[in-house]
C-alpha cells in the first residue's frame, strides 16, 4: 500500500522566548523545542488513516540540526520511520522554501497516497505550505479539514469555512491540511516512545533533493524580527476598599468614553 | 494591466482590500468569479473587474486561473482576504507562481514598488516587519481597513472563461449553527477565564455584561476544556479576534495565545485575584481581586452612573 506521508515542525516553545523589554530584542537560543501542536493532531490523523487504508503512516520534516530530538518524539505518535531534511537552511526558510524542499523531499520519498499537513504551524501560523506543497506536485488539496475518511481510493472530507460545513471528496493521491478538531492526539505511552527509538530514520541532505537555487532562496526579505509591545496603561487601582476601587475604575472608563 | 490585484470570497472584504489597494496609488484589479459579484465589486470602484468563469462551483479550483492571470497581467501584488478560503487560494496562487505570502498581514505600505507588511508570529509575543519588491501575495484579516462606496469610478468589466481545477468536488454544505454573540462586531465584551470555579458562577458575569450591554466571551479553555460555553464564543489566535471599545476580562490568566485576539480593543480592563497574572501587562486598568465581589461592584457602579 502506499504511504502515508505526514510533515511536522519542529517549533521553539513560545514560553521560553526572552524578549527585552528596552529593546525588544528576542532570545531564542534558551527556548526548547516542541512539535508544534497543530502538527500533533496531524500526526494523529496520518495514523488514523493509515489503520484504515493499511498505508504506512510516515513523518516528514525539514528541520536544523535541533530537530534531530523531533524525530523519535514524531515516531512516538503513531508513524512507522520518519524523513529528516536536516539543513541549517530550515532556520530561515519562508513558506516558498519550506514547501519546495517538502515537495522534493515527498518525490524522493515517493510511492505516497496522502500528505497531510497541518492547518498551521505554532511559531509562524502562516498556512501556507500544505496548499503549496498540493500546488508545486500538481496534486489536489483539501484545507482546513475537521473530519475525513478514506473508501478505497477516494477522500471524503468535511471542511470548516466561517459560516458553514462543506463536504467534498477527491481521489488520491491528494494533500489535506487539518484542522486541531479533527481528532485528540493523545500523549503517547511509555511502550510508544521506547519503540520509537527502534524505528528507522531516514535522513536526506539538501543536496539530495535536486532543488536550483531559486527553491531555497527567500522570496522576501525580513528587516526586523522585535518582540511586540502591548503599551496599555497598566494602570491598577489598589487604594480603598472594593467598592472604592471599582469606583475608581467606572470613573476611568467613563472618561476613555467606554461606558 | 499591472498593478494591484484584491480578491476575497466574503464581499465586505472586498471592499476593504480595494481601499487598502487604493492607498498604492496604483491600477486595482478585483478578480471576482460570478457576475452578481461583479456588480457588488464596482460599488467600491476598482479600475477593472476580472470575472473569471469555470465549470467547478469550489473558489479554490480557480486558483491556477488566478496564477495565470496575475502573470499575464504582470500584477505587483495580490491582496487576499484572510478567509479560509482565501487563504487556501492565496497559498496555492502563490506556489504557482512562484511567489512570497506573508499570511494575515497586521499592516502593509506601498512605498517605491514594494511592499512592506509587519505580521505577528509566536502567537503575538513576536512581530516580523518583510518587504518584498517583485510579485508579492498577502493575505488580510477582515475589519483592519474602512471599505470606501466610489461609484464616480465607472470600472471595466472584463469576462474570462477559464479552466478550473475539476479533481475536489463539491458534495454538499450546510450552515454552522453560531451559538452565542458575533464577538467580532461587539463593542463592549465582558470575558470569562478560569477564575470561575462552576458553571453556575457564569451568572456573575452574565449580570456585569447585561448592565454594561456587552456581549460575553471566554478562553479556550472554558468552551473546549470545560465545555462551558460555545466554541464560537472564545477569544484568541484560535478563535475569535475581537477589537471592541472595552474588553473586560474576569478571571482571565492572560496567556498569550488568547490576548492575541484582544490586543486592537481601546480599553482593556483586568480583574484577577493573582496580582502576577499576565493580564495586568496587557491591561490598561486593573483590580486585585476576588471577581466574586468585584464583578457584581462594578454591575452596581456602572448602574448607578
Amino acid at each position: 500500500m502506499s504511504k502515508i506521508i505526514v510533515c511536522f515542525k519542529w517549533v521553539k516553545a513560545e514560553d521560553d522566548l526572552r524578549i527585552d523589554p528596552a529593546t525588544l530584542n528576542v532570545d531564542l537560543s534558551k527556548a526548547k523545542g516542541k512539535i508544534s501542536e497543530y502538527d500533533r493532531n496531524a500526526i494523529e490523523a496520518a495514523k488514523l488513516a493509515s489503520d484504515v487504508s493499511g498505508g504506512e503512516a510516515v513523518a516528514l520534516t525539514y528541520g536544523a540540526a535541533d530537530a534531530k530530538a523531533s524525530l523519535k518524539d514524531a515516531m512516538s505518535r503513531g508513524p512507522k520511520q520518519c524523513y529528516w531534511v536536516n539543513d541549517e537552511s530550515a532556520e530561515n526558510a519562508d513558506g516558498f522554501i519550506t514547501a519546495n524542499v517538502l515537495a522534493a523531499a515527498i518525490r524522493k520519498i515517493g510511492d505516497y497516497s496522502l500528505i497531510v499537513c497541518a492547518e498551521g504551524a505554532a511559531d509562524t501560523y502562516a498556512h501556507q505550505v500544505g496548499p503549496r506543497i498540493g500546488a508545486i506536485m500538481d496534486i489536489p488539496v483539501i484545507s482546513f479539514v475537521k473530519e475525513m475518511k478514506l473508501e478505497g481510493n477516494k477522500l471524503i472530507a468535511v471542511r470548516k469555512l466561517e459560516n458553514s460545513l462543506e463536504q467534498v471528496e477527491v481521489e488520491l493521491p491528494a494533500v489535506v491540511t487539518v484542522l486541531p478538531e479533527i481528532n485528540a492526539a493523545p500523549i503517547p505511552g511509555l511502550k510508544a516512545v521506547l519503540d520509537a527509538g527502534k524505528k528507522p530514520v531516514t535522513e536526506f541532505k539538501i543536496q539530495d533533493l535536486e532543488l536550483d537555487k531559486d527553491d531555497i532562496t527567500r522570496k522576501t526579505e525580513v528587516s526586523s524580527f522585535k518582540g511586540c509591545s502591548m503599551s496599555r496603561k497598566k494602570i491598577m487601582f489598589t487604594e480603598g476598599d472594593a467598592k472604592e476601587r471599582v469606583n475608581a475604575l467606572v470613573t476611568a472608563l467613563k472618561k476613555e468614553g467606554v461606558l | 494591466m499591472a498593478g494591484i490585484y484584491v480578491y476575497s470570497d466574503n464581499s465586505e472584504l472586498n471592499g476593504e482590500l480595494i481601499a487598502l489597494a487604493r492607498t498604492s496609488g496604483q491600477e486595482v484589479c478585483a478578480i471576482t468569479l460570478t457576475d452578481a459579484d461583479a456588480e457588488e465589486i464596482v460599488k467600491y470602484g476598482p479600475d477593472t473587474v476580472f470575472t473569471l468563469k469555470g465549470q467547478n462551483t469550489i473558489a479554490e479550483s480557480y486558483a491556477g486561473a488566478m496564477a495565470k492571470l496575475l502573470t499575464d497581467q504582470d500584477a505587483s501584488v495580490f491582496l487576499v482576504g484572510a478567509t479560509v478560503r482565501g487563504r487556501d487560494i492565496a497559498a496555492q496562487v502563490a506556489a504557482k507562481v512562484r511567489c512570497g505570502l506573508i499570511s494575515e498581514a497586521g499592516s502593509i505600505t506601498f512605498k517605491d514598488g514594494a511592499v512592506q507588511t509587519v505580521r505577528f508570529m509566536y502567537g503575538g509575543l513576536t512581530e516580523q516587519t518583510e518587504s518584498c519588491s517583485s510579485l508579492t501575495a498577502v493575505t488580510v484579516p477582515s475589519g483592519k481597513y474602512q471599505s470606501v462606496r466610489n461609484e464616480a469610478i465607472k470600472s471595466v468589466v472584463v469576462s474570462m472563461t477559464v479552466d478550473t481545477d475539476p479533481r475536489v468536488r463539491l458534495l454538499g454544505s450546510s450552515p454552522i449553527v453560531k451559538e452565542g454573540a458575533d464577538l467580532s462586531k461587539a463593542k463592549r465584551i465582558v470575558c470569562v477565564g478560569m477564575g470561575f470555579d462552576r458553571k453556575e458562577d457564569l451568572k456573575v458575569a452574565e449580570d456585569l455584561a447585561s448592565s454594561l450591554g456587552a456581549e460575553m466571551g471566554c478562553t479556550r479553555c472554558i468552551a473546549e476544556d470545560r465545555g462551558w460555553m460555545p466554541a464560537s464564543t472564545y477569544i484568541g489566535i484560535s478563535g475569535a479576534v475581537v477589537r471592541p471599545d472595552l474588553y473586560l476580562a474576569l478571571g482571565v490568566s492572560g496567556q498569550i495565545q488568547h490576548t492575541f485576539g484582544v490586543r486592537d480593543s481601546k480599553v482593556i480592563v483586568g480583574i484577577n485575584n493573582n496580582d502576577k497574572a499576565t493580564i495586568f501587562n496587557v491591561a490598561d486598568y486593573g483590580i486585585v481581586g476576588d471577581l466574586y465581589e468585584i464583578a457584581p461592584l462594578i454591575a452596581e457602579a456602572v448602574k448607578n452612573n
